[in-house]
């Protein structure tokens, strides 16, 4: 069983209850969490994460998770690490190097380094709803007449499951890549890629071209929900000011992903499920329960921060208020372990326990899930376009 | 410059920090960057003021070089007056 299971079949059921949707009753948390473990045949993590990007290291004062799944992150360990004579893909002598270094202090630069990297305990500022409004909307007049058109701008896992979440309650979604830069998820496992994205049209934009910024934004207006999880100076390197968009489009609901929340400093941190399970404080709970530190579940964050924001997409959508709401991925992980605490601690640790003395061991089965088709990448370009350009 | 070395721009409010170093001195908005800011700022090289943008990686055409912006700022970066040039942006992983 992975933990935290049953808080994504607590969100589930509320999803189901709220939209109606039969699809959504039949899901559990545990395919949800699990799915992508499962058909990639990945086992059970230790101290490296299950997909292999992401490690737990030993630094001075507390553990922390480094991720370098990024080809390019390895060029970035001599000057994180202050040295010139790293070798920097070699794993032990990263190791020593963490193990002399602050932790806290390695992190704090690291981040602002553009590297994914949390610290095993994390002073996360406390709370009890991992969704965060950060621009009031407008809301629309009248009741709602139409299943929700949704606009998904984001890549990876956690954005995309909310747009699948929302298509499975019965959205129309369209899916919106960069030319240059394509969900990077189509490089990976090709069944959860077909899984998540299935039933969403395709378009693809050039952001350098200013008449593809200038479609962005029309799609943008043609929407009732926009999904993305970009950094901000990201969006605004793009032209876009999603808070005077939300504040002036009446029923707009504009769901922002982020890895540790998109105020302050925080907001220009990368973030990506497994170090934000550790900064969520999951790692610490693990030790705490079995004595040993390592990751808990696959990309973790990832899918749990999908159910919330699809939940909180849909609750702003069909109560017609609007407004911008933040989902911050390790926030979404403390406040999981916050509610399983308070509901049943033994439980958890009892979880916990099971999944440290797994490690090593094959994924747990999950349910495997229809696949419908997949749309190429950029088939609905024109189509969409056309439609928006007559609007 | 030892990586992870961090300069700061003597004109503007850019820093940067060293990726891969070497002995060459990286000038910001035309004047050559240091660790510490000078008492007083200098004036902006408009053949260099294009701006740095953070969080993007600068290199040289050789790719000897290699800085990080943790701070932008109005100048632009160059190497003995011939400007650096931006990294595309980084791949995303396939696996997360």
């Amino acid at each position: 069983m992975i933990p935290l299971a049953d808080r994504a079949d607590e969100a589930l059921a509320k999803l189901a209850g709220m939209t109606g949707s039969a699809a959504i009753g039949k899901l559990d948390g545990a395919t949800l969490l699990g799915e992508r473990a499962m058909l990639a045949g990945m086992a059970i993590p230790g101290r490296i994460s299950a997909g292999g990007g992401c490690r737990l290291f030993e630094a001075v004062g507390d553990g922390i998770a480094l991720n370098l799944a990024r080809a390019d992150d390895r060029e970035l360990l001599p000057a994180l690490l202050k040295t010139d004579t790293l070798d920097t893909n070699d794993d032990q002598a990263i190791a020593a190097c963490i193990a002399r270094s602050d932790a806290a202090l390695l992190v704090a630069r690291g981040r602002s380094m553009g590297l994914a990297m949390a610290l095993e305990h994390e002073a996360l500022p406390c709370c009890d709803n991992p969704c965060v409004e950060l621009v009031t909307g407008v809301a629309a007049v009248g009741p709602v007449r139409r299943a929700p058109r949704v606009l998904d701008l984001s890549a990876l896992w956690a954005g995309p499951l909310a747009g699948h979440l929302l298509w499975l309650a019965g959205a129309e979604v369209v899916k919106v890549e960069s030319r240059t830069r394509p969900d990077a998820m189509r490089e990976g496992e090709r069944a959860f890629y077909a899984l998540l994205n299935q039933g969403k049209a395709s378009v693809v934009l050039d952001f350098a071209d200013a008449s593809d910024r200038q479609a962005l934004l029309s799609l943008i207006a043609a929407s009732d929900i926009v999904i993305e999880a970009a950094r901000p100076r990201a969006l605004a390197q793009l032209g876009i000011d999603a808070a005077r968009i939300v504040r002036t489009t009446p029923g707009l609901v504009w769901v922002t992903i982020t890895g540790h929340g998109a105020a302050g400093e925080a907001a220009d941190w990368v973030g990506f499920g497994d170090d934000c399970g550790v900064a969520g404080g999951l790692s610490a709970a693990l030790r705490a329960a079995s004595g040993r530190s390592g990751f808990v579940g696959d990309a973790i964050a990832d899918p749990l921060a999908g159910i919330t924001a699809a939940l909180a997409a849909w609750e702003a959508w069909s109560s017609r208020r609007g407004g911008r709401f933040g989902v911050a991925m390790s926030h979404v992980i403390a406040c999981c372990l916050t509610r399983a605490h308070a509901t049943d601690p033994a439980a958890l640790d009892a979880s916990l326990r099971a999944w440290s003395a797994a490690a090593g061991m094959p994924f747990p089965l999950v349910s495997r899930r229809p696949i419908g088709a997949v749309r190429t990448f950029g088939e609905d370009t024109h189509a969409r376009l056309a439609q928006v350009a007559r609007c | 410059m030892k990586a992870g070395t961090k300069l700061k721009s003597a004109v503007c409010d850019t820093e940067v920090m060293v990726i891969r170093g070497s002995d060459a001195i990286v000038e910001c908005g035309g004047s050559p960057m240091d660790v510490e800011r000078p008492a007083q700022r200098g004036t902006l090289n408009p053949t260099f003021s294009e701006g740095t943008k953070i969080g993007k990686r600068y290199v040289d055409a050789a790719g000897t070089v290699e800085f990080l912006c943790v701070k932008a700022g109005q100048g632009s970066l160059s190497i003995g007056g011939v400007a650096l040039q931006v990294k595309d942006a980084k791949p995303l992983p396939s696996s997360d």
